[in-house]
C-alpha cells in the first residue's frame, strides 16, 4: 500500500514540478512585473497604476475595451462556427462510403499546419491581392482587384475569424468522429424503430451525447483564441486591436516602464480567459446534467 | 539616484574630456595597445539581426577573416531574428545577476530604441567609441550621429554604417518625373491618385512611419533647424494640429481609405510589391537596389527623394556591461570603421545594404579615398541622385517627439 503511494507520488512529481515552476514562476513574474516591480531598471514599488493605465487612462483606455470586444466577438463566433461545421462534417462523413478515408484524410488534413502557416495561407488566398481577388478581376467579376471585398486585415476580425475556422474546425472533427465512432449505430436505429424523425433524432439522440465532448473542447479552443497571438498580429488591423497583440506591443516597447502595463494586459487576458472558463464549464455541467 | 548622478557626470566629463584628448581610452584599459595584447586569442561574440544572407556574408568576410589574420580574434557571429532578443538576453542576464565578465554578447548591432533600452538600464560598457583609433573619422560633431533618435549617444555605441529615409516607385508603373518632391507635392498626388497611397502607421516596430509624420512637420513649419535641441513642447502644440489636419484630409484617399495602415516595413513592402500602392520607403543610400535584388520589390523599382527634409540616422555597435571579451568587441567596433571596409560596404557587388558610417571627408590617404570614390560611383540606377538625398539630409530630433507623435497620432487620426 505504502509503496503504491509512493509510485504515484514519485511519478507525478516531475510534470508537478515543471507545473509548478513554468507555469505559476512564469505568472508570478508576470504579476510582480504588471505591479511595476522591475529591479532592473530600478523600480521597487508596487502599485495598480499599470493596471489602471491600460483600463481607464485616456492614452490606453480606448484601444482596451475596442480590443476587448474584438476579442470577445472573434473567440465567441470563431469557437462556435468552427464547433458547427466540424459537427455537420462529422455527421455526413461518418456513415460509411466511398470516399470517406479521403473526406477523413482531406478535414483531418491541416491539423498539424502552423496557424502561422494557416494565417499566411490566409493573406495568399483572400486579401486584396490575393489569389481569389486575382481570379475575380481576370474573370471580369470585378474591375480591379482592389475592388474585392476586404477580408483580411478587415477591422471587424473577419480574417482572423475564418483562419480560426479553417484551422479548429479540423480539432472539433477529429473529436466528434471519435466519439460518433465509438457511438455505433445502434442508439439511432433504435430512436428510428420507436418512430423519430431525422431532426428529433439529431436533437435528441446525437446531440446529447456528443455534447460533453463538445463543450469540452469549445473550452480548449475558446481560451486558445481568446489568448493567441501570430493570427491576429498577421490578419488584424492596426484598430481595433486585439489585447495579446497589444501586450506584445507594450512589451516590444524600447521604454521598460511599458512592460508593466504589457504584464498588466496580459494577467488581464488570463483572468478573463479563466472567469469565462468557469462560467462557461459550470453552465455546461448544469446543461448537461439536466438534459 | 546617487549613482545615477555621479554616472551621467562621469560620463559628460569623460565625453569633454575625449573631444580635448582624442587619444583617450575605454574603460579598463590603459592604452590601445593593451586592447590588441587582451583581445589577441580571444573570441568575439557578435549578436546582430540575421535576416539577410548578404549581410552576414559580409561580416563573415570582410571582418571575420582580418580579426583573425590581423589580430587572431575569432568571429562567432550569432544571428538574431530581431536585435530586441539581444536586449531582452542582457536584460535577462542583469536580472539573474551575471555581471563582470560573465556575459555572453561582446557586441550588439544596434541603434534607436533598443540602445535607449539598454542604456536607459544602464547595462552598456562604456563610454569606449571615442577610445577607438578609428574615432577620428566619425563625425562626432554631427548630431546625427552624436544622438540616436535624439537621445544623447555619449559613446556607448560607436557607429557602423547609416541610413536616409526616402522613397521608392515602380519605373514599370511611374516615371520618375512625375514623383512628388516634398509633402506639398504628395498631397497633390495622393488626391490625384486615389487609393495609390499609404504610410507606415508611428508606432513601435514602425518607428518609419514616425518619420514619415515627423518630417511633415519640418515642412509644414518651413524648416528642421528649429526643431533641433531641446525638446519644445510650444513648438510641438503649434504645429502639431496641423499636421494631423493634413493627414486626416489625405485619408479618404488613401489604401483602404485610411481604415487602416501597415504596421512595418515588411508590411508596406508587399502592398507595394503587390500593386495595392504606388509609392513605398526605403532607407537605403542605393534606394530600390536591395530590396529589389532580395526580391522583396519588383525589380523596376526606383528610388526617389524630396527635396528636403529627409531625415538620415546612423546604427551602431554596442557593447553590453557584462560582456565577456570587452578587448575583441573594442577591435572589432575599430575594425569596422577603417575607410576601406567602410568603402566595401558601400560598394553594391559586396551586398550589404547600408551607407558611410564614417564622414568620407575626414579620410586623407590615398588608397582609403580610392576605395570610397569607386563606391560612390557604383550605386546603381537603383538609387537616387546623391546630391539630392545630400542636400536633403537633415537629422533626427529629440527622442520626446517621437513618443509624442505616435500616440498624438493614435488619438487624432487612427482613432479620430
Amino acid at each position: 500500500m505504502g509503496g503504491e503511494r509512493l509510485k504515484i507520488i514519485l511519478s507525478l512529481t516531475p510534470p508537478l514540478l515543471i507545473i509548478i515552476t513554468l507555469f505559476f514562476g512564469g505568472i508570478l513574474y508576470g504579476l510582480l512585473q504588471s505591479l511595476g516591480y522591475q529591479p532592473a531598471i530600478g523600480k521597487y514599488d508596487i502599485n495598480f497604476s499599470a493596471y489602471y493605465n491600460v483600463l481607464f487612462s485616456e492614452r490606453y483606455a480606448r484601444m482596451f475595451w475596442t480590443g476587448l470586444g474584438l476579442n470577445l466577438w472573434v473567440s465567441f463566433a470563431s469557437t462556435f462556427l468552427a464547433a458547427v461545421f466540424a459537427l455537420f462534417a462529422a455527421l455526413a462523413i461518418r456513415k460509411t462510403f466511398f470516399a470517406k478515408t479521403i473526406c477523413n484524410f482531406i478535414y483531418s488534413l491541416n491539423l498539424p499546419m502552423p496557424h502561422l502557416v494557416v494565417a499566411v495561407g490566409m493573406i495568399f488566398v483572400f486579401s486584396q491581392s490575393g489569389l481569389l481577388a486575382r481570379f475575380a478581376s481576370q474573370l471580369g467579376f470585378i474591375n480591379s482587384p482592389g475592388e474585392f471585398p476586404v477580408l483580411v486585415r478587415d477591422k471587424y476580425g473577419f480574417g482572423i475569424i475564418l483562419a480560426y475556422i479553417w484551422k479548429e474546425a479540423a480539432f472539433f472533427f477529429i473529436i466528434l468522429m471519435s466519439v460518433l465512432q465509438s457511438l455505433g449505430e445502434n442508439f439511432e436505429e433504435l430512436a428510428q424503430s420507436l418512430g423519430a424523425n431525422k431532426w428529433q433524432r439529431f436533437r435528441y439522440v446525437i446531440l446529447p451525447l456528443v455534447m460533453p465532448n463538445l463543450f469540452s473542447a469549445s473550452i480548449i479552443v475558446f481560451a486558445f483564441s481568446f489568448g493567441a497571438y501570430e493570427v491576429p498580429a498577421l490578419l488584424g488591423v492596426i484598430y481595433p486591436q486585439m489585447l495579446p497583440v497589444m501586450a506584445f506591443e507594450f512589451f516590444l516597447n524600447p521604454d521598460l516602464n511599458a512592460r508593466s502595463e504589457g504584464m498588466a494586459l496580459s494577467i488581464i487576458i488570463a483572468l478573463i480567459v479563466m472567469v469565462l472558463v468557469i462560467i462557461y464549464f459550470w453552465l455546461t455541467q448544469a446543461k448537461i446534467r439536466k438534459d | 539616484m546617487k549613482f545615477k548622478i555621479k554616472f551621467i557626470t562621469l560620463a559628460i566629463i569623460s565625453l569633454f574630456f575625449s573631444k580635448l584628448v582624442s587619444a583617450e581610452t575605454a574603460p579598463g584599459f590603459g592604452s590601445w595597445d593593451d586592447v590588441l595584447k587582451a583581445a589577441d586569442g580571444g573570441q568575439v561574440n557578435v549578436y546582430m539581426w540575421g535576416g539577410s544572407d548578404a549581410i552576414n556574408g559580409f561580416v563573415d568576410d570582410f571582418y571575420g577573416v582580418p580579426l583573425k589574420e590581423k589580430y587572431n580574434i575569432t568571429l562567432n557571429r550569432v544571428p538574431l531574428a530581431g536585435t530586441v532578443d539581444a536586449v531582452n538576453q542582457v536584460l535577462s542576464e542583469k536580472e539573474a545577476g551575471v555581471t563582470g565578465d560573465n556575459g555572453n554578447i561582446d557586441l550588439i548591432w544596434i541603434n534607436g530604441e533598443n540602445f535607449w533600452t539598454l542604456k536607459q538600464a544602464q547595462l552598456l560598457y562604456g563610454p569606449f567609441a571615442a577610445g577607438l583609433p578609428n574615432s577620428k573619422f566619425v563625425a562626432w560633431d554631427n548630431p546625427a550621429v552624436n544622438l540616436d533618435f535624439g537621445r544623447p549617444v555619449d559613446g556607448m555605441e560607436s557607429p557602423w554604417s547609416s541610413a536616409q529615409f526616402h522613397f521608392m516607385y515602380d519605373s514599370a508603373r511611374n516615371n520618375y518625373d512625375d514623383m512628388p518632391r516634398s509633402y506639398a507635392e504628395l498631397s497633390d498626388w495622393i488626391a490625384a491618385n486615389p487609393g495609390r497611397f499609404t504610410y507606415i502607421r508611428p508606432g513601435k516596430g514602425g518607428f518609419v512611419g514616425t518619420r514619415f509624420v515627423k518630417q511633415i512637420f519640418f515642412e509644414l513649419s518651413g524648416g528642421q533647424e528649429q526643431w533641433v535641441g531641446p525638446f519644445n513642447q510650444e513648438l510641438y502644440d503649434k504645429w502639431a494640429p496641423k499636421v494631423w489636419e493634413l493627414l486626416n484630409s489625405w485619408e479618404k484617399d488613401l489604401w483602404r481609405s485610411g481604415e487602416t495602415y501597415p504596421k512595418d516595413n515588411a508590411e508596406m513592402h508587399s502592398l507595394f510589391a503587390n500593386g495595392e500602392v504606388d509609392l513605398d520607403f526605403t532607407q537605403s543610400p542605393r534606394g530600390a537596389g536591395p530590396t529589389n535584388t532580395a526580391g522583396t520589390t519588383p525589380p523596376t523599382s526606383r528610388a526617389f527623394a524630396f527635396y528636403d527634409n529627409m531625415i538620415g540616422d546612423f546604427n551602431y555597435w554596442a557593447i553590453p556591461y557584462n560582456a565577456p571579451n570587452k578587448a575583441a568587441a573594442l577591435v572589432y567596433a575599430n575594425l569596422v570603421l577603417e575607410p576601406e571596409l567602410q568603402a566595401a560596404q558601400v560598394q553594391p557587388a559586396n551586398g550589404f545594404c547600408c551607407g558611410w558610417g564614417i564622414s568620407t571627408a575626414k579620410v586623407t590617404d590615398a588608397a582609403g579615398k580610392a576605395a570610397i570614390n569607386d563606391a560612390q560611383n557604383n550605386l546603381g540606377d537603383a538609387a537616387e541622385d546623391q546630391n539630392i538625398l545630400a542636400k536633403a539630409l537633415v537629422s533626427d530630433i529629440a527622442a520626446e517627439y517621437q513618443d509624442l507623435i505616435e500616440a498624438d497620432w493614435e488619438a487624432n487620426v487612427l482613432l479620430k
